[in-house]
């Protein structure tokens, strides 16, 4: 009868180990972001290696639009004034900003005003 | 055949169950990660960059960094076997660095983890997932700070979504020291920006330009947000987002960074609607971008 029952606890022992990983993968516990070992954080990314940042020539224009700057292409792909490269021939893939709407700037407001 | 009666493996079973246990819970601690805003904003503005995470290998190395740079303060948290450090500019805080060791042998750079607004953490996943996107990270929830989840887009920039439960930083311009500017650079920008729009509703401009690149501007809210530029292939580029603090003069604050131990990566130049931008890279290798702006450059508020 101490067998039988002995079994039983160990087999409830077990299953719940069993159970408790289980809960580990549902919930994400312990998931790495880049599979390097435990983190326990979900923002703990570490970029693979090699990518490259510089080089860059002249052409690293990346910024907002500023003051009097940022006259778009709008949804029509037109031209407002010059330095401006060619229309692309095709449809883009994204859906383009209403026509006759100009580039927003960032925020301008500053705090406490 | 010798058999081991169950009752002398019974403490071993115990014993690993409790181990178990143990490790669960520690893992399974919490990171005391502060709102993002105290009081809560109530605002939302999806599709606004509004955090930034850092992963290092040295936490203190890089504290010492960008407070020495930005002035920026740090609060420190600790949950299992990590830390995490909160830098705060002016009382808030903008964004946390992770230690995180980087093994021997393992090929892994730092990075700035671009933290993007949404309403709700699941419902963007699912777009993202269906327009060619990849999960890094599932949705984890932290108290205070709300739920994110980490994403890469169809060419692999990796990128995180925020669920603030306080709400999203209000539109203001950035203070010096605080993120003002973010930048998808793609190899194919049209298709990252259709990406972008479709899981954060962006109206995308197409910004003038000589250079043959394409050159977009991703807004909300009536705000420019990032930007989505192409670049020219070669073997070692690879789709990135990268973050941009304001400073008072960019060449000063390269000079500053390689003073400390950063270096440059792209030379202090002037952007294409004027201003003087620069990439530059901390110690231990982390790229991040330095503008200036001037208060009257911003153009008429739309609001």
């Amino acid at each position: 009868m101490n067998a039988v029952r002995s079994r039983c606890v160990a087999g409830g022992c077990g299953i719940l180990a069993v159970v408790m990983l289980v809960a580990c993968a549902v919930t994400g516990v312990g998931v790495d972001v880049d599979g390097g070992g435990e983190v326990g954080y979900v923002g703990g990314y570490y970029q693979p290696y090699g990518y490259e940042y510089g080089g860059w020539g002249r052409d690293y224009h990346v910024g907002p639009a500023r003051g009097n700057y940022g006259h778009d292409r709008g949804g029509e792909h037109g031209a407002p004034h010059g330095n401006v490269h060619a229309a692309p021939s095709h449809a883009p893939a994204y859906r383009p900003a209403p026509a006759g709407r100009s580039a927003p700037s960032i925020p301008g407001r500053s705090r406490g005003h | 055949m010798v058999s081991i009666h169950p009752l002398r493996r019974f403490p071993k079973i115990v014993f690993s169950a409790l181990f178990l246990a143990a490790c669960v819970s520690v893992a399974h601690a919490q990171f005391e990660l502060p709102a993002l805003n105290t009081p809560p904003s109530g605002e939302h503005h999806v599709g606004k960059i509004i955090w930034a995470d850092l992963v290092t290998p040295d936490l203190s190395a890089a504290e010492k960094f960008y407070g020495g740079l930005f002035g920026w303060t740090f609060q420190r948290t600790h949950a299992g076997t990590s830390d995490y450090s909160v830098a705060m500019l002016d009382g808030r805080p903008i964004g946390g660095f992770f230690e995180k060791p980087i093994q021997a042998g393992q090929h892994k750079q730092p990075y700035w983890l671009t933290f993007i607004a949404v309403r709700e953490v699941g419902a963007a996943m699912r777009v993202a997932l269906a327009h060619g996107g990849k999960m890094v990270a599932g949705p984890r929830t932290y108290p205070q700070r709300g739920e994110q989840a980490v994403l890469s887009d169809p060419e692999g920039a990796v990128f995180a979504v925020l669920a603030s439960s306080s709400g999203d930083p209000p539109d203001y311009l950035a203070a010096p020291g605080d993120w003002i500017w973010s930048s998808l650079m793609s190899k194919d920008a049209g298709a990252a920006a259709a990406f972008y729009q479709q899981v954060f509703g962006y109206d995308v401009f197409d910004m003038e330009a000589a250079d043959g690149l394409e050159h977009l501007t991703l807004s909300s809210d009536d705000y420019a947000r990032a930007s989505v530029n192409s670049f020219s292939g070669t073997a070692r580029r690879y789709s990135h987002w990268l973050n941009f603090v304001r400073v008072g003069n960019v060449t000063d604050a390269a000079a500053k960074a390689v003073a400390m131990g950063g270096r440059v990566l792209v030379e202090p130049r002037a952007d294409r609607a004027g201003g003087m931008l620069a990439v530059v890279a901390d110690p231990t290798g982390a790229p991040f971008g330095l503008m200036d702006w001037d208060a009257s450059e911003t153009k008429t508020e739309p609001k």
